[in-house]
């Protein structure tokens, strides 16, 4: 059950989705009707210069919406009332999502949560001599860019087959607003 | 590719003559349920009241608003109608340089969308705005989705992003 005396500024929601295929894409294209060819075929987002098909902007915002419907168990507990979302960073084929929500404010039944989404796009892995073991699709096409490194946006850590190469980034900020039942 | 003048001076051209305009028409969305099941599957929904069977009845997860926005965005867009110089020009001079740039979506007072359901989208401009550093233009769409009882089911801005070279 979730009740508003059980919640307090500072909690953190969370989840994380890792199964981002060019045939869910596809999927949410044809149920979403939005079918912009640059997030289901690469040729055409290459020639809009994208390098390679990106998600809709809106298809990882359904994991933010999903996080909050799991949260009041479905409309059990309270509704959600708002959400302002921005897409900033884009989303790829075989990025893992991390959605956060932390509480911003709690007003009689209204909870606030600040949401952040981040991005996880695997580069490459290195061997201890410095030689590429695996290359992911980020690698392949160059989605990581110049701007990425100044921002220091890639990162890297240690694995099982050496060295992985990745970029973290804010894929969607916003903010959500709930009310609770009680 | 147009000069930096000539892109200048078509967003100059957007943002005076868009915002508080209506979108011309109204657009209708007949909600299915194999369609509300397949986008709520898209995100791992499994829970009965998203995707359980027709027969013991469905709602539309809350992500779905962006399915009803954006179907009625694509059916209002292409009827809008401008003129500058004198000279009919598109609303958007290249479609693949369009990006989302953000939403704001309100269900306050609002019903749930169900299976047979007929929708009916109205839309407005909002602000419009160019950030110089990348010439990117935002413009806000204020839509009001409704359905067959005059019952809203969710309120949305849309915030879109157009790229240099695409308006």
């Amino acid at each position: 059950m979730v009740k508003i005396s059980d919640l307090k500024v500072g909690q953190v929601l969370k989840s994380e989705f890792n199964g981002l295929t060019r045939d869910l894409l596809k999927q949410y294209a044809k149920s979403s009707g939005d079918t912009n060819p640059i997030h289901v075929n690469d040729a055409v987002a290459e020639a809009a210069g994208l390098k390679g098909v990106i998600a809709h902007g809106l298809f990882s915002f359904g994991f933010i919406s999903k996080l909050f419907e799991d949260f009041l168990e479905h409309g059990r507990y309270g509704d959600i009332i708002e959400f302002t979302v921005e897409m900033r960073g884009m989303v790829r084929v075989g990025d893992l999502l991390l959605t956060e929500a932390t509480i911003e404010k709690i007003e009689d039944k209204r909870v606030t949560f600040n949401i952040k989404q981040t991005s996880f796009t695997n580069v490459e892995i290195k061997d201890s001599d410095g030689n590429v073991v695996k290359q992911f699709e980020a690698g392949e096409r160059g989605y990581v860019s110049e701007k990425d490194i100044v921002r220091g946006l890639i990162k890297t850590k240690e694995v099982e087959e050496g060295t992985l190469t990745y970029r973290e980034r804010i894929a969607i900020p916003g903010i959500a607003v709930i009310e609770l039942f009680e | 590719m147009s000069s930096i003048e000539e892109i200048k001076n078509n967003a100059e051209f957007l943002i005076e003559n868009l915002p508080g305009t209506d979108l011309p028409g109204t657009a209708k969305i007949n909600v299915r349920y194999k369609n509300l099941v397949s986008f709520a599957k898209c995100f791992g929904i499994t829970n009965p009241k998203y995707v359980g069977s027709e027969e013991e009845g469905i709602v539309a997860c809350h992500a779905y608003a962006n399915a009803y926005t954006i179907k009625s965005l694509y059916t209002l867009a292409p009827g809008v109608r401008l003129t500058k110089n004198g000279e009919e020009r598109p609303l958007i001079k290249d479609p693949r340089m369009i990006l989302h740039a953000g939403n704001k979506y309100n269900w306050e007072g609002c019903v749930d969308v169900k299976p047979g359901d007929k929708l009916t989208g109205t839309a407005k401009w909002g602000k419009v705005w160019l950030v110089e550093e990348n010439m990117m233009l935002f413009a806000e769409l204020i839509t009001t989705i409704k359905n067959q009882n005059d019952e809203t089911v969710c309120n949305v801005v849309v915030t879109a992003g157009i790229r240099k070279g695409g308006y």
